[in-house]
C-alpha cells in the first residue's frame, strides 16, 4: 500500500504537517519544495540555543487535484508551536509567488481552456503566528504572506484548511481570514488572541482558558461555521479533506468571491452589522449567537455526532 | 547558549547501506528528533551528527546511536539528527522506524 493510501486514513489532527501535504493531492502527485535535505533550517535559533529543524516548521509543494496545479503550505504545530519565522515564511511566500508564475504560464500555454487547468494555493495553518524568536523576520514574513494573497487576488484562488491541534491564532489568523475559502473540522479552531492570552490580558472571568468546552465552542470549527467565518465543516480524516477540496475546485473562479468574509465594501458592510448587532445582543456565550440564528437548543446540537450536526445546524444567513 | 553539536563514526563487520538515496523521518517536537539518511561512499562507515541544545549527554548517545549501527549492520550512510530533548528510547525507536523507511521500496517519495 502507498504512503498515500495510508494518509488518507488518517485523522487530520494526527497528521504531521508533511502527511497532510502529501494526502490533500491526489495520489503520488506531490513533490516537496526546499524540503528536509535542502537543510533550510532558521539562522536565528541556534543563537539562542534553541533546537532546529532542516524544514523549518513548514512544508511546502506542489501536486495535483485533477488537472489543476495545487502549491501546498503545511504548517507543523509541534515544531516551536508552528510558528512562523524568517525561512518559514520565505517557504510560504515563494510558494505562492510559484503559483501566480504557474497562473502566468497556464494561461501563456492554454488560453482558451486555462481555466480548468487554473493553479490554486491551499495552506494548511497550524500556528499561534509569529516566531517571538525571530522578532522583525517574523513580523516581515506575515506581512510578506499578506501581500502575496493580494497579489493572488482575483487571478487564483487561496483556500484555507484548520484542522490541526494548535488551530490558527495570532497573525496567522488574519492571514487566514484574508484567504478565499476556509475548510475546518470540528477539532480546528480560529482566532486572533488565543484563548491563554485573553485569559492572562483580561483575567479568567473574561475568559476561562481552562474550559475546553468554552474554548472549543468560541474559537471551534462548529461555532465558526454557523457563524459563516468558515465555509465548510469536515470530518476529521485527511481523506475528508481532500474531497472537500476537489469539491472546492469545482467552483467557477467568478464564484470564487463570494467566499470571502472581508476585502470589499460590500462585505465591509456585512462586518459592521454584526458589530451593530453584537453591540445590541450583548452575547455573553457563542450558544446565545447559534440561538439568534435559529439553533432552538444550542446544547443539544452541540452534543450531535458530526454527520447529524451539518443536516440540523441553522447558519447565519449572508445577505450577499 | 549555542546548539550543541556532536559527530561520531562507526564502523561494523559486513556493512550494508540503505536502499533509497535518502530518506527523512520526524518532528523536532519536544522530547521528539528528525533524522536525515543519505546514502554516502564512507568506505563502509556510519556518521553520525547530532544538533541538539542538551548538553552533558554526548556519552549516552554515542552508546544509543552504536547500538542501533551494530544491531542493523549500518554502513555508508551518513546520519543527521535534530534533537529536542528525546529520550534515548524514543532516538532508538525513531532511528529504527527512520531505516524501516529507507528500506522500504513501497513508499513512494525519497528515491
Amino acid at each position: 500500500m502507498s504512503a498515500w493510501k495510508d494518509v488518507q486514513k488518517l485523522s487530520f489532527t494526527d497528521a504531521s504537517a508533511r502527511e497532510r501535504a502529501l494526502g490533500i493531492v491526489d495520489e503520488d502527485t506531490f513533490t516537496e519544495f526546499v524540503g528536509p535535505r535542502n537543510k533550510m533550517s532558521s539562522p536565528h535559533l541556534p543563537i539562542l540555543g534553541e533546537a532546529i529543524e532542516f524544514d523549518d516548521g513548514i512544508v511546502t509543494g506542489v501536486g495535483l487535484v485533477g488537472k489543476r496545479p495545487v502549491f501546498v503550505i503545511s504548517q507543523e504545530g509541534n515544531f516551536i508551536g508552528g510558528s512562523v519565522g524568517e525561512v518559514g515564511g520565505a517557504k510560504m511566500v515563494n510558494t505562492i509567488r510559484l503559483a501566480l508564475k504557474a497562473y502566468e504560464d497556464v494561461k501563456e500555454k492554454y488560453p482558451d481552456s486555462y481555466e480548468e487547468r487554473l493553479p490554486a494555493v491551499v495552506i494548511s495553518f497550524e500556528t499561534g503566528g509569529v516566531r517571538l524568536h525571530e522578532a522583525n523576520a517574523g513580523l516581515l514574513a506575515h506581512a510578506e504572506v499578506m501581500d502575496q494573497i493580494q497579489n493572488a487576488r482575483g487571478k487564483i484562488p487561496v483556500i484555507t484548511v484548520i484542522g490541526s491541534k494548535v488551530g490558527c491564532f495570532g497573525g496567522m489568523g488574519f492571514v487566514a481570514a484574508a484567504t478565499d475559502i476556509i475548510v475546518m473540522n470540528e477539532e480546528g479552531r480560529l482566532g486572533l488572541t488565543g484563548p491563554e492570552v485573553i485569559e492572562q490580558e483580561m483575567g479568567k472571568d473574561e475568559f476561562d482558558a481552562g474550559n475546553k468546552a468554552l474554548v472549543f465552542r468560541t474559537t471551534g470549527g462548529k461555532h465558526k461555521y454557523i457563524m459563516q467565518d468558515c465555509n465548510f465543516l469536515v470530518a476529521n480524516k485527511v481523506a475528508a479533506f481532500r474531497e472537500q477540496l476537489e469539491e472546492i475546485m469545482e467552483i467557477p473562479f467568478a464564484e470564487v468571491e463570494n467566499y470571502r468574509r472581508i476585502g470589499s465594501l460590500k462585505l465591509v458592510e456585512e462586518q459592521f452589522e454584526l458589530v451593530k448587532l453584537a453591540a445590541e445582543l450583548q452575547p455573553k456565550d457563542s450558544k446565545e449567537m447559534w440561538k439568534y440564528y435559529g439553533n432552538e437548543d444550542p446544547d443539544q446540537l452541540n452534543e450531535l455526532p458530526f454527520e447529524e450536526f451539518l443536516k440540523n445546524a441553522k447558519r447565519r444567513e449572508r445577505n450577499c | 547558549m549555542a546548539l550543541h553539536e556532536m559527530n561520531f563514526e562507526f564502523k561494523v563487520d559486513n556493512p550494508k547501506s540503505i536502499n533509497k538515496e535518502w530518506s527523512h523521518l520526524g518532528v523536532v517536537g519536544s522530547g521528539d528528533m528528525e533524522v536525515l539518511m543519505e546514502k554516502k561512499d564512507f568506505d563502509g562507515a556510519t556518521k553520525v551528527k547530532v544538533v541538539t541544545p542538551v548538553t552533558g549527554f554526548d556519552k549516552v548517545w554515542g552508546m544509543v546511536l552504536e547500538k542501533f549501527v551494530n544491531e542493523s549492520s549500518l554502513g555508508d550512510v551518513y546520519l543527521e539528527i535534530n534533537d529536542n530533548n528525546a529520550t534515548p528510547i524514543i532516538v532508538s525507536l525513531r532511528l529504527r522506524q527512520a531505516l524501516a523507511e529507507a528500506n522500504n521500496s513501497e513508499t513512494g517519495g525519497a528515491n
